[in-house]
Formats: C-alpha cells, sequence, structure tokens
C-alpha cells in the first residue's frame, strides 16, 4: 500500500472502533468479575465441613481474604498480562492451560464449520437465485427452511441416533479419524449453512434486478464475467457482515455441540466448569470468548471497509 | 392532405355524475388487507393454528390428562407409544392381551384397542432369568437369559402380531414412568412463558428504548446505543449462562435471565425505524401544534413502525424459546421435576439407543413450533409490507 492509500484509510473510525470494544471488554470483565463474586458461597464452599484454619489459608492463598476492589484490581492486572488465574476446582490447573487444551479441537471444529458456511452456503444461495422458482431453488430453500428452524441440538441428536446408532456410518463421539468430524461440523454449521444460503439468494436475485447488470449485459459481456465481477461482488457484502455473528454462534453452539458428540472443546470445559460451579474458570472462559468475538468483529468491519467503498466513504465522514 | 374537420354533433358532453372519480372497490382498512394477504399465504396460516392450537394445549391439555407431570411409577417406566401386543387364548377361548415391555422385561395387559389394563405379576425365577406368568390359565414364560428377550406361552415361542397405539400413554413413559405426553404439555407452557416474557420485555423496554434513543437523537442517542452495543457484541446466550450462574438454575431465574438482555435487537430495529420517520411531515404538524415527546413518540412514531416490530417479534420469539430450551439442555434451564423441551431432549439423549420414541417428540414439539414462528414471522413480513416480497 502507498503512504497515500494507508492516510486514505479511516483512521479514524478505526481508532473509534478499538475504543468502544475496549470499554466492551472491560465492562464484560467487570459484569463477569462481580457477578461471580456476588454467588453467595465462596469457591471452597463445600458439604464437607472445613477446618476454619484451612479455609483461612486457602482463603489467604487465592486472595480471597483482600477487600473486594483489591482483588478486581489483581484480576484486571492478571488479564492485562494474558494470565486469567487458576481453576479451584482442579488444583493447579490454570485457566489458561484449560482453554490451551480445549482450544485445538474447538478452533478445528470450528474452522471448518466456518468454511462449511462459506464453502456451501455461498453456492447453493447462488443456485437458488439463478434458478428462481425452477426445482434447485425450491430445494435450497426447503432445506434452508428445515436448517434455520430446527435447533441444532436437536439435529446432532437425531443424525447421532440415525448416523451413529442406526446405520453405524460414523463413529458416536471422538475425533479420532476425519468420519469423526462430519456430524459435529453438521450440527454446527447447519443453521448458518441455510442463513447464508437464504441471505445469499435474495441478495444476489436483488442485485439481477439492477441496472447495471442490464447495462452489463447490453455491453455484450459473458454471462459468466456479469456474474463474477457484476453480481457476487455486490451480493456477498450481506454475506460478509454476518460473518462475525456466524463466529459468535458457532462458539455458543459448540457449548451443546461438544457435548452431544463428547468433545474435549472449550465449550464442554465452559458448560464443565458452570456445572461444577468453578467461578474463576467461568470467569476466564467467558472473558475470552469476549475478547475473540469482539476481534472477529473487528476483522469483519476492517474486511467489509475493504470491499465497499461505499462504506469507506461512510466511515471517513 | 387535410384533415376533414369533426363534425359536431357526433360530441357531446356527457352529463356530470359523482360517479366519474369514484374508484371501484371499497377502500379496505390495512389490517384487513394484512390478514388477507397473510391469510393468502398457506404456511404462515399453518403457523398460526399451529400457534393457537399449541396455546390452548398448553392451557387446558394438562388439566384433561388423568396424570401429572411430577409422579413416578418404575414398575411402568419406559413403556412406548407403539405396542405390539401378543394374544393368549384360554382354555374356555377367552382371550387376553398383553405386551412385554422390552426395558424391563414386565408384561403389562392391555385391551383390544391398546387401553393398558393391568401390571401383570408373575413369579421370577432370578437364578434361570425368566419370569413365569399365568395368564387365562396358561403357562407364559419371559425368557431374558438372551436378547432379545423371548416369549413363550405353553413351551412354545409365541411372536406378537401387529402393532397398536398405546391409549393410555400416547406418548409413552420416560424413565421414571411418568406420561410423555402430559409432561411436554407442561413443557410448551414453559416454552410459551418464554415467549411471553420476550414478547413483553421486547414491548416495554426494546420499544421504549429504541423509541427514545431514535427520537432524541444527539448524546442520549449515543449513550443509549453505546449501552445496546456493548451488550450486543457478546451473544445473549452467553449473558443468559451467565446469569444463569448468579441466580442458579430455575424457571424464574431463566425468565429474569432473558428478560435482562432479550431487548437489545427490537431496541435497535425501533430506533432505526424512528430515525426515518422522524423526519417526516406529520411529526413536524404535529411538534408545530404543541405535541410533546412523549405524545409524539407513542401517538405518531410507533404506530407506523408497528410492521417492523411485529415482524421483528415473531422472529425473536422463537429465539427465545430456542434459548431456554438449549440452557434446559445443557442442565442450567429449569429444575426437575419439571420439564422443558430441552430438559426432555437431554433426558432422551441417554436413552436414545433403547427408547427413541422419548427423543422424537420433544425434538419434534420444539422443531415445529420454531417451524410455525418462522413461516408466520415470514408470511407477517410479506403480508405488512408488500414491497418487500422477493
Amino acid at each position: 500500500m502507498t503512504g497515500a492509500a494507508i492516510r486514505a484509510l479511516p483512521w479514524g473510525w478505526f481508532l473509534r472502533r478499538l475504543a468502544l470494544m475496549a470499554v466492551t471488554l472491560w465492562v464484560i470483565i467487570t459484569l463477569t468479575f462481580f457477578m461471580m463474586h456476588a454467588v453467595p458461597g465462596g469457591p471452597f464452599v463445600s458439604e464437607r465441613m472445613m477446618a476454619p484454619e484451612i479455609a483461612a489459608a486457602l482463603d489467604a492463598k487465592w486472595g480471597l481474604s483482600d477487600p473486594l476492589w483489591q482483588q478486581y484490581l489483581n484480576y484486571l492486572r492478571g488479564i492485562l498480562r494474558f494470565d486469567l488465574g487458576p481453576s479451584f476446582k482442579y488444583p493447579g490447573v490454570s485457566v489458561n492451560e484449560m482453554i490451551a487444551d480445549g482450544l485445538a479441537v474447538t478452533a478445528r471444529t470450528g474452522l471448518l464449520a466456518v468454511l462449511c458456511v462459506v464453502a456451501v452456503g455461498v453456492p447453493l444461495g447462488i443456485a437458488a437465485a439463478l434458478n428462481r422458482g425452477r426445482w434447485p431453488d425450491t430445494g435450497v430453500m426447503m432445506l434452508a427452511t428445515i436448517g434455520v428452524a430446527v435447533p441444532s441440538y436437536v439435529i446432532a441428536t437425531v443424525m447421532l441416533y440415525v448416523f451413529a446408532l442406526r446405520l453405524g456410518w460414523v463413529p458416536t463421539f471422538g475425533l479420532d479419524d476425519w468420519r469423526g468430524y462430519i456430524l459435529p461440523v453438521i450440527a454446527l454449521a447447519g443453521f448458518w449453512v441455510s442463513f447464508v444460503a437464504r441471505l445469499t439468494r435474495s441478495s444476489l436475485l436483488e442485485t439481477l434486478d439492477q441496472d447495471y447488470m442490464t447495462t452489463a449485459r447490453a455491453k455484450g459481456l459473458r454471462r459468466r464475467q456479469i456474474l463474477i465481477r457484476h453480481g457476487l461482488r455486490n451480493s456477498l457484502i450481506p454475506v460478509v457482515t454476518v460473518l462475525g455473528p456466524v463466529v459468535a454462534n458457532l462458539l455458543t453452539g459448540s457449548f451443546v455441540i461438544e457435548q452431544i458428540f463428547a468433545l474435549p472443546g472449550i465449550g464442554r470445559h465452559f458448560v464443565l466448569s458452570i456445572t461444577n460451579r468453578d467461578y474463576t474458570a467461568i470467569m476466564g472462559i467467558t472473558i475470552f470468548y469476549a475478547a475473540f468475538l469482539i476481534l472477529m468483529i473487528l476483522i469483519v468491519d476492517i474486511l467489509y471497509l475493504w470491499l465497499d467503498p461505499r462504506i469507506r466513504a461512510g466511515a471517513k465522514a | 392532405m387535410s384533415v376533414p374537420p369533426v363534425p359536431q354533433c357526433g360530441f357531446a358532453p356527457l352529463p356530470r355524475t359523482d360517479t366519474a372519480e369514484r374508484i371501484a372497490t371499497p377502500t379496505v382498512p390495512y389490517w384487513t388487507d394484512v390478514w388477507r394477504r397473510l391469510r393468502a399465504n398457506r404456511p404462515a396460516l399453518a403457523g398460526l393454528v399451529f400457534i393457537v392450537v399449541l396455546i390452548f394445549t398448553a392451557i387446558f391439555g394438562p388439566m384433561l390428562s388423568p396424570f401429572s407431570y411430577y409422579e413416578q411409577n418404575l414398575r411402568l417406566s419406559n413403556i412406548p407409544p407403539i405396542l405390539r401386543p401378543y394374544t393368549v387364548t384360554g382354555e374356555d377361548g377367552s382371550q387376553e392381551r398383553f405386551f412385554l415391555n422390552s426395558g424391563n422385561f414386565a408384561l403389562y395387559g392391555i385391551t383390544e384397542d391398546g387401553r393398558m389394563t393391568d401390571i401383570l405379576r408373575g413369579k421370577a425365577d432370578m437364578l434361570n432369568r425368566r419370569t413365569t406368568y399365568d395368564i387365562a390359565g396358561r403357562d407364559v414364560v419371559v425368557d431374558y437369559k438372551s436378547l432379545p428377550v423371548s416369549v413363550s406361552i405353553d413351551d412354545s415361542i409365541a411372536l406378537p402380531g401387529g402393532r397398536v397405539w398405546n391409549r393410555t400413554y400416547l406418548f409413552g413413559t420416560d424413565q421414571l414412568g411418568r406420561d410423555v405426553l402430559v409432561r411436554q404439555m407442561y413443557g410448551a407452557r414453559i416454552s410459551l412463558l418464554v415467549a411471553f416474557v420476550a414478547t413483553l420485555v421486547n414491548f416495554f423496554i426494546g420499544v421504549a428504548w429504541g423509541g427514545v434513543a431514535g427520537y432524541a437523537g444527539g448524546a442520549v442517542d449515543t449513550a443509549m446505543m453505546r449501552i445496546v452495543e456493548v451488550i450486543a457484541t457478546i451473544p445473549l446466550t452467553l449473558y443468559v449462562i451467565l446469569i444463569m450462574v448468579f441466580l442458579d438454575s430455575g424457571l424464574t431465574s431463566i425468565v429474569i435471565a432473558i428478560g435482562t438482555v432479550f431487548w437489545v435487537d427490537m431496541a435497535r430495529i425501533v430506533r432505526g425505524q424512528i430515525l426515518t420517520l422522524k423526519q417526516s411531515d406529520y411529526v413536524a404538524a404535529a411538534r408545530t401544534m404543541g405535541a410533546g415527546p412523549v405524545r409524539i413518540i407513542t401517538r405518531h412514531l410507533l404506530p407506523n413502525t408497528i410492521g417492523p416490530i411485529l415482524v421483528t417479534l415473531t422472529m425473536l420469539i422463537p429465539s427465545a424459546i430456542f434459548i431456554e430450551s438449549f440452557m434446559s439442555f445443557i442442565g442450567l434451564g429449569v429444575t426437575p421435576p419439571l420439564a422443558s423441551w430441552g430438559t426432555l431432549t437431554s433426558n432422551a439423549v441417554e436413552t436414545m439407543r433403547s427408547y427413541p420414541h422419548q427423543l422424537f417428540f420433544p425434538a419434534a414439539a420444539l422443531s415445529l413450533t420454531m417451524f410455525a414462528f418462522n413461516f408466520l414471522g415470514d408470511g407477517l413480513r410479506d403480508a405488512l409490507d408488500p414491497r418487500l416480497r422477493k
């Protein structure tokens, strides 16, 4: 990029976004911190009676006897160093380790699901739009309606029953071979493949009606060229917008999908830490999710800016 | 070439009548028109009918059912909805019917049309893994030494004849012997309660928030929308989970959790609408005549945004229902013995291999409800604003 091009970027807009995101993250950290600390009973309160000395020692070790604001500041300081503190239920395990442990699994299934959304949803939408009213359109729209309406965990359990238990085509759990990925990825991506297919279809249909498409045809451009250069480029802009929510949805979707397919990902760790009342883990993973999502949204915003000159103009103003 | 003069006599003015400018059809009020368009949309109408039926079933169904959602009877556990009856003919020609529950190897007497009469008592021989029953004077032996379980009548292997729908437990029973149908109806109550709360919150907080932000504009708008933006950055499910951890799981908590954050989408939509509408001449006119902001928002602006509000609502309701069932599925929702469609599904997953019917019914109920709201939402959008139709 040349110097002029860099200067032409909407830096003010970018900085404002960054500031807003930092504030968002801080609000979420503060909210989770005080909410988790307001839950009655400390992390070491259990049915088993504990000698008061031991309880006091434990509290002192984790700084739980400090005043709340002190604990809060310490926690914030930890986050700035990317340290989310120890888990209270698994001694010797830090929340960082828990996240790192689950990240590989979640990232792999999640990435495959995002790929699925783009590589399956967009072509389906294009096929439907180009064959408007004929059978590919009807078929895609029917499939998309099912995908949008039927909840992911219902799709997951029904597929598990049919394909793993009844037909035995895929393993019921684990990711030991590639077939293990099929069902979790379909269950994760199902909703968004359908959503993106519908969005692509309606957006492309709208673009096809535009005057510049007629002009392009009148100029004698080839059909393929018209479709790719003029049609798709303009109609995919709304699709890019939903990629941020897609990532968000895949994360929360992974809570239940990882549970159904017994995958040791972050979602499963999160749900487990909730049932275990492992407050530091709940806090840590929530903040990790929030930071990750905010980063994703920022990336999508930048992508958007790069794709659509109209928005670039709008952001500068 | 010249045009011949037009003869004067051929043209005469028509007599003046009132009908000249009358529009041929009577004017149709907006809502009648909307209803007409909605009625023509088959899936949307089906969705609407389904929702109405669901509401009535949820309210009156449990009252009509002879069973309660919490009463357990382990001797009646895992009874399927479709029975495969065996028939025994006694010495005197009398016929007795029974079926085998493959879950607990017990026999239950049934009538011809599938009504369950009693739990049959037999002599258990644990050592040889067999139970002997005396039915209509004959020896019926259930042998569970090897699977599948075999039933023999007077030493000859008997096979079930035909299938009959269980008339006593239409949807079968669960692991604890509770009627699945009545639990499903209670599940529908919970889903509809959540839908109702989401509607209220959207109407009272979401619409008000968006309306005030949009109409006030400036710093107020910026501040209010920043709050919405902070909430909307993170998926609502995550907030609901956090609030549930904070409040402990249970029906009240889930209602509060959904109520706390579920209005942000509505606030955004309403704000956007108000921003464009407040430039209209009629708003300027109202202001000139001395109407205050509250009056302008409630009397002039919001009635004109009712279309988008309704459409957003029909899209948000299924997502609220989904979040509740999702939370219940991962064990953070309603607590037993209350049943939601989410808990019913998650309980059924554990026993899916043997009793798929327990999975089928709640999953189907949830999916159908989602379909109904989606179809109705799509239909409403088309009916309220035909220009948007694609």
